[in-house]
């Protein structure tokens, strides 16, 4: 092969005494190649890929680019050396438009002005060629988490990049999204262009990658050819032992119906039908699974059962109540908890400590409370043991939780509402982001607590994910539901891919049942 | 006798949890930066006094020491201070809320005049001559400040902006009352009757001025403190102002803990005018706002938002003052000198790149480094 394209050496970065989070990694890049970076929550992946793009300084180390010593002193020395990144957690301007996001810095210029058409049609041949369709009008906050890791991609690729750093970029994407995507990675790689991606989904790692290097706490431990080493050495070598094996799903008998829907619509936010005459219901020890493309109306259905969005036609009852103009406050003293879709947004208080944002939603409870006062103790040792059975890697319980790494603090949301779950559940992709020794561990938490006798609605876009918690599940298409599954085993992943796009459909009658 | 012991043990174990060495550590480099700031202020300032006196030694002097040379004149520092700290505690209620309500400037104004205006009226005597002027004090504003308060969570109505007005619209009304209303002619001023003895704050220290007001405010902060950190409410005072999309999302009602927030900080900013009046004041003659509302924003910035610190930032700003006075009186250096610390402190303390902790951490980190005393791979001690 040829001289590497670029390569780290010895880096070493501590955020703060005692908190190392690269400790003497090296890292070398082929060029042309597409380059896995993987390892646990908190291993320290982002961190070195910062380093790289110059958004954090490493206390020692060196980067070379083609063998020539390079100071990542900033992000423009970066990519003025042809480096791009798509950040884990976005780097948007909320109050711009798509287009406005994608050419910030490399703005189209028309008379010396702004070139507002130029730069929309840039989004829109970008958008075109890589098959990521986005409105370049829109503006970013009202776009889903999913449209808004499209973004971020294209961003990156209008700057023409050619040592490409991707951050998670699939955690959001549909496995058909997932796989367009990485035509075009292979296209881009084809091109001479170099990747490196970070992710935690094995199978992508086998399916695109040429090599991979795995990290753990904050070391290498190797680089290996993908063809050489299989899933399962990947993920031992990662944690450093084999992951738990999915849990068995144990039937248990259908307690009465917690959460119900009867045939509810609603438009979305720019006027269109978003859901038509949905009903469901879900028991206490049900976990109905919600199955469809991104973006057929599991935001708005989401939204509904939170009380985010009050206005819609139909009944909605939660153990037997109307939710209709109920607050979320209301909502959640009911005993209703929810997993946030955009963990950064509604999930955690970044400037909060671990405790702050694990106690959240159980602060009122009694138990807490002597008088007018928190118990601390109490809710230190509550933070705690939730940190311990989740495996959230922190340095102390007061620490803002924003010092967490990704995946660490998606453990601490699904923590905070599996532990804080009275009736119902609301779990809206809540594995996103987290590795697969700890998808398991928080697999096993929302299925315990079927078994307590709770029901729960999953909403997730990773199929498998559905199939290996759900029996029973529904499956959207253009805000209905176009098939009622009651045993999910017995259908292919072919048939419900027909579903999903619409293909198919069961009929009225049987939908009914 | 055990059930002492055994609370002492739990209070060292606490002291303990909250102050270890990463802890201390990184309270040293926060505080570090501040004092940071303030010595490069004062360099400037000196440059200044040198450039504009005569005898700039003798104007650094006062400047300086003129504060501390005698307890009188601490006791201006204290003095000055009182009012600060209330204005301080307001202030950080309001933004740790998430608001930016101004209205504490004419909080400061209400309070004071309806003080004053209770302790003449009513001429109660005992305790209840001063509990009750302040407590009306603190209500008025309370009621004044809960309408923009209310705009901003019912119809999102800039707080900011409407606060302003408000501040006017009360000053005017008070302006109006002491010249026409309750006006007392034989002041030969705009200005009420006198306040009652019984109502006037007593004078802690001998040949000072410091009065129980500062017990007063000092209580306010502990208060303050034990609320926003130590009840739920403060919790959900925090949250909603760190991010409120999370907060409404845990079920917390961000409108009514917007307004509270902003109502609470209005209340305390309301008696320390009350305070400031019974303390300092023979009738009450403002015919401005008093500029203590925003300075509480100033205080409240040096403090970092945290109300335990908060009298010292309060401090530091009255002997700032207290040696401008002095400055002014004895020297041929304006009293204006100070504005230009003031600033240049807020600037420096509030820019975060300037040291900011994440620098200060980095040198120590490379340090750590370079000693190569690396902590082995997961063995980093956890002192949670
Ligand atoms: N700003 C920060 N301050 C302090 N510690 C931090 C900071 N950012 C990251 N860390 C710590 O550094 C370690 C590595 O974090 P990093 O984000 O690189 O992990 P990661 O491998 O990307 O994990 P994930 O898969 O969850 O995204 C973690 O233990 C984290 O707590
Ligand atoms: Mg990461």
């Amino acid at each position: 092969m040829s001289l590497p394209i670029l390569r780290m050496q010895g880096i070493c970065k501590s955020y703060g005494p005692g908190i190392i989070a690269a400790d003497d990694v090296s890292f070398s890049v082929d060029a042309g190649e597409i380059h896995a970076l993987a390892g646990e929550n908190g291993a320290g992946k982002t961190t070195l890929m910062k380093i790289l793009f110059g958004m954090e300084k490493a206390q020692r180390g060196e980067i070379f680019i083609n063998e020539k010593p390079v100071v990542m002193a900033d992000p423009n020395i970066a990519m003025a050396h042809g480096i791009g990144m798509v950040h884990q957690h976005f780097m948007l301007v909320d109050d711009l438009t798509v287009a406005e996001n994608v050419s910030l810095g490399i703005e189209p210029k028309r008379h010396g002005l702004f070139d507002r058409e130029a730069a929309r049609e840039l989004v829109r041949t970008l958008a075109e060629r890589f098959d990521m369709p986005v409105d370049p009008d829109a503006f970013i906050r009202d776009l889903s988490v999913a449209n808004k890791q499209k973004v971020e991609i294209l961003k990156v690729l209008a700057r023409r990049a050619d040592i490409i750093i991707l951050d998670e970029p699939t955690a959001v994407l549909t496995p058909q999204e997932t796989k367009r995507f990485f035509e075009q990675l292979t296209a881009l790689r084809k091109a001479g262009r170099t990747i490196i991606v970070i992710t935690h989904k094995l199978p992508e790692i086998k399916a695109i990658c040429d090599r991979i290097t795995i990290m753990r706490k904050g070391r290498t431990v190797g680089t290996y050819d993908v063809a050489s080493i299989s899933e399962q050495e990947i993920s031992r070598l990662m944690i450093g032992s084999d992951p738990l094996p999915e849990p068995i799903l144990e039937s248990i008998d259908p307690g009465p119906v917690l959460l119900s829907m009867h045939d509810v619509s609603c438009l979305s936010p720019s006027g269109k039908s978003a859901l038509r005459g949905i009903t469901f219901e879900v028991r206490g020890g049900e976990l109905l699974g919600v199955v469809g493309v991104e973006g057929n109306g599991q935001r708005e259905l989401v939204d509904i059962l939170t009380g985010r969005k009050t206005a819609y036609a139909g009944s909605v009852q939660l153990a037997g109540d109307s939710l209709q103009g109920l607050s979320i406050a209301r909502i959640r003293r009911h005993g209703l908890s929810f997993i946030p879709e955009d963990r950064m947004k509604d999930g955690v208080d970044l400037d909060g400590s671990l405790v702050d944002n694990a106690t959240a939603a159980i602060r009122d409870d009694r138990q807490f409370n002597i008088g007018p006062f928190q118990s601390d103790r109490k809710l230190d040792a509550y933070a705690k043991r939730l940190a311990e059975r989740y495996e959230v890697r922190h340095e102390s319980l007061r620490e803002p939780i924003r010092h967490l790494s990704g995946g660490n603090m998606q453990k601490v949301v699904c923590g905070r509402e599996i532990s804080a779950c009275k009736t119902v559940l609301i779990a809206d992709q809540p594995t996103r982001g987290v590795d697969v020794g700890s998808v398991r561990t928080i697999h096993d938490h929302i299925e315990l607590l079927r078994q307590h006798g709770k029901a729960i609605l999953l909403i997730s876009s990773d199929l498998s994910e559905i199939r290996t918690l759900c029996r029973r599940a529904i499956v959207l298409h253009q805000g209905e539901i176009v098939a009622h599954i009651d045993d999910l085993a017995a259908y292919t992943e072919e048939e419900l891919g027909l579903y999903m796009l619409g293909l198919k459909r069961q009929r009225t009658t049987e939908a009914g049942s | 006798m055990k059930r002492l012991s055994a609370f002492v043990s739990r209070l060292c174990s606490w002291f303990k949890s909250q102050f270890t060495s990463r802890h201390l550590l990184t309270a040293l480099i926060e505080g570090g930066r501040t004092l940071i700031a303030i010595l490069i202020a004062y360099l400037v300032a000196f440059a200044v006094i040198g450039f504009v006196s005569d005898d700039p030694e003798m104007a650094i002097r006062w400047f300086v020491f003129g504060p501390l040379s005698s307890p009188t004149e601490f006791g201006e520092v204290l003095k000055n201070a009182t009012p600060l700290l209330f204005a301080g505690i307001a202030a950080c209620l309001i933004i740790k809320g998430g608001n930016f309500n101004m209205f504490t400037e004419g909080a400061f104004y209400a309070g004071g005049l309806i003080a004053a205006l209770a302790a003449i009226y009513f001429d109660l005597s005992g305790i209840l001559a001063i509990i009750i002027p302040l407590a009306c004090g603190t209500l008025a504003a309370m009621l004044i400040g809960y309408i923009p308060a209310k705009l901003k969570a019912k119809y999102e109505v800039n707080e900011f902006v409407s606060s302003i007005m408000f501040n006017f619209i009360v000053m005017w009304i008070g302006v109006w009352l002491i010249s026409n209303v309750v006006i007392d002619v034989t002041s030969g001023d705009n200005a009420t009757a006198p306040i009652p003895d019984a109502s006037r704050l007593r004078i802690l220290f001998e040949n000072t001025n410091v009065t129980t007001g500062l017990l007063i405010a000092l209580g306010v902060a502990v208060v303050a403190y034990l609320y926003m950190f130590r009840t739920r409410f403060g919790f959900r005072l925090r949250m909603t102002g760190d991010n409120k999309a999370f907060a409404r999302s845990v079920g917390i009602d961000v409108g009514r803990a917007g307004v509270s927030s902003q109502i609470l900080g209005i209340g305390v900013a309301g008696l320390g005018g009350g305070v400031e009046i019974l303390a300092n004041y023979h009738r009450f003659n403002w015919k401005t706002l008093p500029g203590f509302g925003f300075d509480g924003f100033m205080v409240a910035i040096i403090a970092k938002n945290r109300p335990l610190l908060v009298p010292f930032a309060a401090l530091f700003i009255g002997y700032l003052r207290s040696g401008a006075d002095l400055m002014a009186f004895n020297t041929d250096v304006a009293q204006e000198v100070v504005q230009i610390i003031q600033g240049l402190i807020l600037i420096l303390v509030a820019s975060e790149a300037f040291f900011s902790s994440a620098w200060f951490r980095g040198v120590i980190a490379k340090r750590m480094f370079r000693r190569k005393q690396l902590a082995p791979v997961g063995g980093v001690d956890d002192h949670a």
